[in-house]
C-alpha cells in the first residue's frame, strides 16, 4: 500500500483547474468547426455535410448546427475559406439553437426551459449526475469516465456520480436513443427527484447523428425527454463535457460563444 | 509471414479437394465456393472439423442474393456461398453442430425472416424486452437479478440476467441488442469516404480498427492498394488504439478491486495516449486518421517526437504494471475467476485476447497478416490459464508488442516522409471481405460496391462473438466476481448491437 501512496505522489498534480483558469487546449484538437464567412454560398454548399448540419438561406447565408456536425471535417476540405476546425472546448449551450451558428438563427422565438439556474442553484455544491447509455457508440463512455481521472477530477467542483436514479440531479445521457432504450431511460427520469436537469451528451444525443436517418433510433434525446444542455462533439472531449454539467448545476453560465 | 503463406496453400489444396466445382473465386487468399442450400450445414461441419473458426453468416446480395457463411480457416477468409431462391424461408441450421453460429443465425432470423431449422433457440434477439425476466431455475431460494440496461457506473448499456440463490451465479443470460442502431444499413449508397464514417462509429473504442476493416474490404473488392507510408501510419494508430483499450481494462479492473491509486495511475496513462492521439490527428479515438485509400490526416507530430513520448511512457507503464501485479488484493480477484478451458473457446468462437488468454494462439495480425503488418515482427502474445489474470497478463503483452511494432513502423516511417499517403479509388463494382485485429479481437466487414457505392455491408464484431463466451465462463464464480469477470473481457456492447 505505502508503494502505491509513494507511486501516486510522484506524478505530482496534473489536475486541471478548470474552469477557473481556462484548460489550455491541445494543438491540432478538433473540438469543434468554426464558421468564419457565413456570407454568399449556394445550396450545394448543403450536401457537402453528411448529416445535414449545414444550412443555406435563400440569400446564400450560411448557418452551421454543430449539434448535428460529426466533425468529420468534409466542409473544412471541401471549403477551407469558409470552415475550419478550432479547439475552443467551450460548446455546450442551454438551448438548441445556441449550439446552431452563422446569420439566420432566431434564438428569442424559443422558450427556455427555465429557470435552470434557479432550479439548479440548490444543487450548488453537491450535484449528483445519473449517467444513461441510449445508444451511444462507445466512445462518450469513456470521456465520461475520464471526468473522474486526476486531469480532470470533477469531485473538486462538487459534481459526483451516482447510481441511482433516485439519488441523482442530473440525468447525462448518451446517444441517438434506440428504441429499446427509450422505456428504460423514461423510467429513469420520471423516478428522479425535482429540481432536475437532462444533459445531452454529443452529437448523437444532440440529433441522432449519422444514426438519424434510420428507423432504430428516435434521432436525438429531445424528442422522448425534454433536454437543458446540449452538448456537442462527437465524442466531446472530457472538458467539453465539464463545461456542460457546470451548465446544467448553475455553477457557470458562460453558454458556447456562438 | 512464410509460414502463413504456406498455409494458405494448404488450405487451398484442401478446399480443392473437398469441394471441387464448387470454387467460384480465389482472390488474395480468399475463397468463395457455391453450394446449394441445403449443403451449407454440412459444409460448415465439415470445415470446422479441419479447424476452422466461425466468423459470421449473413445474407449477401453480390453477385446475387445469397447466404454467405464466413470461416476463418488456415490463413484465408473461406465463404460458404449458397443462392437464395425467393421462396427461399428456412434452411439447416448451423447451429446444430456450430455452436459459434447461434446469435448470428438467430439475429439473421430476425432480420431477414430466414428460419434455421433445428436451431435451439429463437427467441427474438434484436429488440430485447427488459422486463422478460424468464427464470431458468426453479426453486424457493433462487431469484433473478436484472443486470442492466442501465448499469451501476458508467457502462454501455447491455442487459446480464443473473440467477443465484444468494451467491453464486447459478445462470446467467447476457443480452445484447439494446444499443442497436441498424448502423449496416445507413452505409447503402453512400461513396466509401463517406461509408467509412459510418464505420468509425459502429464501436467508438475501436474506431481505427472498424475504419481499416472497412477501408480494406473496398480497397480488396477494388484492387487498390494504399501506399506503404498510409500502411504503416495505420499500424500506429491502430496499436495506439490497442494500448488506450487495454489500459482501459487494467483500469476498470484497478477500480473493481477499489485500489484507488492504481486507477488513478491507469486513468493517466489511458488519458496519456488518448490525448496523444488527438495531438497526432486531431481526435482522441483517431477519427479521421484512416480512409479508404489510405490515411485521411497528415500526421501532425514527427516519428521522432512519437518515439521520445513512447519511451517516456513505456517507463511509466513498466511500474504501474509491476506494482499492480504485485498487490495481492487485486490479484488475488482475478485469479481463477471466469477460468475458459480451450475447447470451450474454440467451440463458441471466441477470438482476441479472450482466446489468446486461453492458449489460443489466433490474431487477425498474424494469420492473415493486413497492410503494414506483413512488414512488421511481433509476437502472439497467450497464456494458457484462461482466466481473468491471464486475460489482464496478455493484455500487458500485448501492449508491450504495441510499442515495439509502433517503434517498427515508426523507423520505416523515418524514411518514407516524402512519399504518398492515398491512392485514388476507381468507381468499380464487387464485394470483399477486410479485417483488421480490433482490442477486443478479429474484425471482419463484408463490403458490396455498385459503380463505386456502398450497397450491403455486413459487420462480424469480435464483441458478440465474446458475449457467449463471456456466459460460458461463469464457473462456480461469485456475484462479486461479475465486474472482475466482465471488465476482463473488455468488451463493447456498440460494437456488438451495431
Amino acid at each position: 500500500m505505502l508503494a502505491w501512496i509513494a507511486r501516486g505522489l510522484r506524478k505530482r498534480i496534473v489536475t486541471s483547474r478548470y474552469p477557473r483558469v481556462a484548460e489550455a487546449q491541445l494543438p491540432g484538437f478538433r473540438a469543434r468547426v468554426e464558421l468564419t464567412d457565413s456570407e454568399g454560398a449556394t445550396s450545394e454548399l448543403e450536401r457537402v455535410c453528411p448529416t445535414g448540419a449545414i444550412g443555406v438561406a435563400g440569400d446564400g447565408r450560411v448557418s452551421l448546427d454543430r449539434g448535428r456536425c460529426i466533425l468529420c471535417g468534409a466542409c473544412v476540405s471541401a471549403e477551407p475559406e469558409r470552415f475550419r476546425f478550432a479547439g475552443e472546448y467551450e460548446t455546450a449551450s442551454r438551448r438548441r439553437s445556441g449550439i446552431v451558428v452563422g446569420a439566420h438563427v432566431q434564438r428569442e422565438l424559443e422558450a427556455l426551459r427555465l429557470p435552470l439556474g434557479e432550479r439548479a442553484r440548490s444543487l450548488r455544491r453537491s450535484v449528483h449526475i445519473r449517467h444513461v447509455d441510449a445508444g451511444s457508440d462507445g466512445s462518450e463512455e469513456w470521456e465520461i469516465q475520464a471526468l473522474t481521472n486526476p486531469y480532470y477530477d470533477m469531485q473538486r467542483l462538487g459534481l459526483y456520480f451516482t447510481l441511482s436514479p433516485r439519488h441523482a440531479d442530473v440525468l447525462l445521457v448518451t446517444g441517438a436513443v434506440t428504441r429499446v432504450m427509450e422505456e428504460p431511460l423514461r423510467r429513469a427520469y420520471e423516478v428522479m427527484p425535482e429540481p432536475k436537469a437532462v444533459v445531452a451528451a454529443g452529437t448523437e444525443a444532440c440529433s441522432g447523428g449519422l444514426a438519424a436517418a434510420i428507423g432504430e433510433v428516435a434521432g436525438g434525446l429531445d424528442r422522448v425527454l425534454p433536454v437543458d444542455v446540449y452538448v456537442p462533439g462527437a465524442p466531446p472531449s472530457p472538458i467539453a463535457l465539464l463545461h456542460g454539467l457546470l451548465l446544467a448545476a448553475g455553477i457557470v453560465n458562460e453558454e458556447a460563444a456562438a | 509471414m512464410k509460414p502463413a503463406r504456406r498455409t494458405a496453400e494448404h488450405a487451398q489444396r484442401f478446399l480443392e479437394g473437398r469441394f471441387r466445382g464448387a470454387i467460384e473465386q480465389a482472390p488474395g487468399g480468399n475463397a468463395i465456393l457455391r453450394l446449394p442450400l441445403g449443403a451449407l450445414d454440412r459444409a460448415a461441419a465439415l470445415l470446422t472439423a479441419e479447424g476452422a473458426r466461425f466468423i459470421s453468416v449473413f445474407v449477401a446480395g453480390q453477385p446475387d442474393r445469397s447466404l454467405i457463411a464466413a470461416f476463418a480457416f488456415r490463413g484465408q477468409v473461406v465463404a460458404l456461398r449458397a443462392p437464395l431462391e425467393n421462396s427461399a424461408a428456412s434452411y439447416p441450421a448451423l447451429s446444430l453442430h456450430l455452436p459459434a453460429a447461434r446469435l448470428a443465425e438467430r439475429e439473421l432470423h430476425d432480420r431477414e425472416g430466414l428460419t434455421p431449422l433445428g436451431h435451439p433457440d429463437l427467441r427474438p434477439v434484436l429488440r430485447p424486452d427488459v422486463d422478460a425476466l424468464e427464470q431458468r431455475i426453479a426453486g424457493p431460494e433462487s431469484f433473478v437479478i436484472p443486470y442492466g440496461p442501465i448499469r451501476s457506473g458508467i457502462f454501455e448499456a447491455i442487459q446480464h440476467v443473473v440467477e443465484t440463490a444468494g451467491e453464486d451465479v447459478l445462470a446467467l443470460e447476457t443480452r445484447p441488442y439494446f444499443k442497436h442502431r441498424g448502423l449496416e444499413q445507413r452505409f447503402a449508397e453512400l461513396a466509401p469516404d463517406r461509408a467509412v464514417l459510418v464505420a468509425e462509429r459502429v464501436a467508438g473504442i475501436a474506431t481505427v480498427a472498424h475504419a481499416i476493416a472497412f477501408s480494406q474490404a473496398v480497397e480488396a473488392t477494388l484492387e487498390v492498394e494504399p501506399p506503404e507510408q498510409a500502411q504503416l501510419w495505420r499500424v500506429v494508430h491502430a496499436e495506439l488504439e490497442r494500448m488506450a483499450n487495454h489500459l482501459d481494462v487494467a483500469m476498470k479492473l484497478a477500480e473493481d478491486a477499489a485500489l484507488a491509486v492504481g486507477v488513478a495511475r491507469f486513468g493517466i496513462l489511458k488519458e496519456d495516449v488518448l490525448r496523444l492521439r488527438a495531438r497526432l490527428c486531431g481526435s482522441r479515438f483517431g477519427r479521421g486518421a484512416v480512409r479508404p485509400g489510405g490515411i485521411g490526416v497528415w500526421p501532425l507530430l514527427h516519428p521522432d517526437e512519437l518515439r521520445g513520448w513512447l519511451d517516456n511512457f513505456e517507463r511509466d507503464l513498466v511500474r504501474d504494471r509491476r506494482l499492480l501485479m504485485r498487490t495481492t488484493s487485486f490479484t488475488d480477484r482475478l485469479i481463477g475467476s471466469g477460468r475458459l478451458d480451450r475447447e470451450t473457446v474454440d467451440q463458441l468462437g471466441g477470438v482476441g485476447p479472450v482466446a489468446r488468454a486461453a492458449g489460443i494462439s489466433t490474431d487477425a495480425r498474424f494469420e492473415r497478416p493486413y497492410g503494414g503488418y506483413a512488414r512488421l515482427g511481433f509476437e502472439v502474445v497467450t497464456a494458457e490459464e484462461g482466466d481473468a489474470m491471464a486475460r489482464l497478463e496478455v493484455r500487458f503483452g500485448e501492449i508491450r508488442e504495441s510499442l515495439h511494432l509502433t517503434r517498427q513502423a515508426l523507423d520505416r516511417l523515418q524514411r518514407l516522409a516524402d512519399t504518398p499517403v492515398r491512392s485514388e479509388l476507381p468507381a468499380g463494382s464487387g464485394a470483399a471481405f477486410g479485417w483488421a485485429e480490433a482490442p477486443q479481437g478479429e474484425l471482419v466487414y463484408w463490403a458490396e460496391l455498385e459503380a463505386g457505392r456502398l450497397a450491403h455491408v455486413h459487420v462480424s464484431s469480435p464483441s458478440l462473438h465474446n458475449w457467449p463466451v463471456f456466459v460460458a465462463s461463469f464457473r462456480g464464480d461469485v456475484l462479486t466476481d461479475f465486474s472482475f469477470i466482465e471488465h476482463s473481457f473488455g468488451l463493447t456492447a456498440a460494437g456488438a448491437d451495431r
